[in-house]
């Protein structure tokens, strides 16, 4: 009889676990794609955005900015974003396309800042090199005449 | 009492006064006692004896006089004294006011530091997992665009007006050249699709005609081997990781005040509903 007990209490101990875990990934993929600037558009359009139990479970979902949460996130723009959306005027602003445009653009300027840094310092490297050579032969020159 | 008593030197000079007098009647008496013979003859030894008195009156008031001024100089030395004894306190309790001062912004600013020592140590994180989750994100190109990155037709046209396309097409990427990358700083159609999330979307919509992969598998058209996964998912990093617990109504106002509404005096009016209570 107790062990019948111990068993559903183990079962049902199981199955929260189970669900927890179920929650945390799809919690984790959604605070994600929030990181998609047409994403947040889609759901401002649809009105999603005015929604006062969304913007309570966005205020929720600021735990991910902890950083035992935090490290689980692969695009860490999504925690910008989720600040942002805590304003009103940032969720009313997304339902314009410009706006997601805008800053989609941004989004991919700034992802390539380090890319383009990295190949301006590079081609100043080749042109460094590049002029060392030509500086050399004149002298020789000059010191063969 | 002391106001009714005369002041030694009012005595002084009534004494002075009644000597005065006192000669002046003895004189006078004197000087009529040659011409008359003793008109009285008791009056001018009663005025010896007041003279007498008096003087001895005099005398020892002149003794007090002097005992008096004795005393006031002591006590003026004494009132120096004290008045040097006052500066000297003075000057002590303004150092002491000083040293109090110091005293209590070298503990205010100790106080300052530990409790940034506390914060610092609350927020510690070891290097070696900050290093391991900065090349998690670096490596997959989630932050840090990948140095091959081309963007498409479109996109160029878009941002050209803020960026130099440097273009080196090479012929097996003529097409990614044309379409673009697909790669990008956060999770794009296909990904999201392909996740819990979408297989979720995609139950509860069933028969929506995908192009995509994911919704295929969703539509029980494609075997599990070919679901595309997507490392963002990450579940194998996050086992036994779970979410905060929350009441599972989000439709009643969280404690606290709403950011739109920071500058309302007022608090929005709480009805807390966020318990620990588990959910299900």
């Amino acid at each position: 009889m107790e062990s019948g007990i111990e068993t559903c209490v183990l079962v049902g101990v199981l199955r929260w676990h189970e669900q927890a875990r179920n929650r945390f990934q799809l919690e984790l993929e959604f605070v994600q794609c929030l990181a998609n600037p047409n994403y947040l558009n889609f759901l401002a359009q649809r009105g999603i955005l005015r929604d006062r139990s969304f913007i309570n479970y966005l205020k929720y979902l600021l735990y991910w900015k902890e950083p035992e949460y935090a490290k689980f996130l692969k695009y860490p723009h999504c925690l910008h974003m989720l600040e942002l959306l805590q304003y009103e005027h940032f969720r009313k602003e997304l339902v314009n396309a410009q706006c997601a445009k805008f800053i989609d653009e941004q989004q991919l300027l700034h992802w390539q800042h380090y890319s383009r840094k990295r190949m301006r310092l590079q081609q100043a490297l080749a042109e460094q090199t590049q002029a060392q050579p030509q500086t050399a032969p004149p002298h020789g020159n000059a010191a063969a005449k | 009492m002391a106001a009714a008593e005369k002041s030694t030197k009012e005595r002084l000079m009534s004494v002075l006064d009644d000597l005065e007098v006192l000669s002046r009647e003895l004189i006078e008496m004197l000087a009529l006692s040659r011409s008359q013979k003793m008109p009285q003859p008791g009056e001018d030894t009663q005025i010896l004896e007041l003279l007498v008195q008096r003087d001895k009156e005099f005398q020892e008031l002149m003794e007090v006089a002097q005992q008096q001024g004795k005393v006031h100089q002591e006590m003026q030395l004494l009132e120096k004294e004290v008045e040097k004894r006052d500066s000297d306190i003075q000057q002590l309790q303004k150092q002491l006011k000083e040293a109090e001062h110091i005293l209590a912004t070298a503990v205010y600013q100790a106080k300052e530091k530990l409790k940034s020592i506390e914060r610092a140590r609350k927020g510690s994180i070891s290097s070696e997992e900050i290093i391991k989750y900065a090349h998690r994100i670096s490596a997959s190109n989630a932050v840090c665009a990948p140095l091959n990155w081309v963007p498409g037709m479109c996109q160029a046209l878009c941002i050209s007006h803020w960026v130099l396309v440097k273009v080196h097409v090479q012929l097996h990427s003529l097409l990614s050249y044309l379409k673009g990358d697909p790669r990008r700083p956060y999770p794009t159609d296909l990904e999201m699709r392909s996740g819990m999330l979408g297989h979720m979307a995609n139950l509860s919509t069933n028969g929506v005609n995908g192009h995509l992969p994911g919704d295929a598998l969703a539509a029980g058209r494609l075997p599990d081997v070919l679901t595309p996964h997507y490392p963002w998912q990450s579940s194998d990093v996050s086992v036994g990781m779970l979410p905060p617990h929350h009441g599972n109504d989000f439709g009643l106002e969280p404690p606290g005040h709403n950011k739109e509404n920071e500058d309302d005096v007022e608090a929005m009016s709480t009805d807390s509903s966020s318990s620990s209570s588990d959910s299900d």
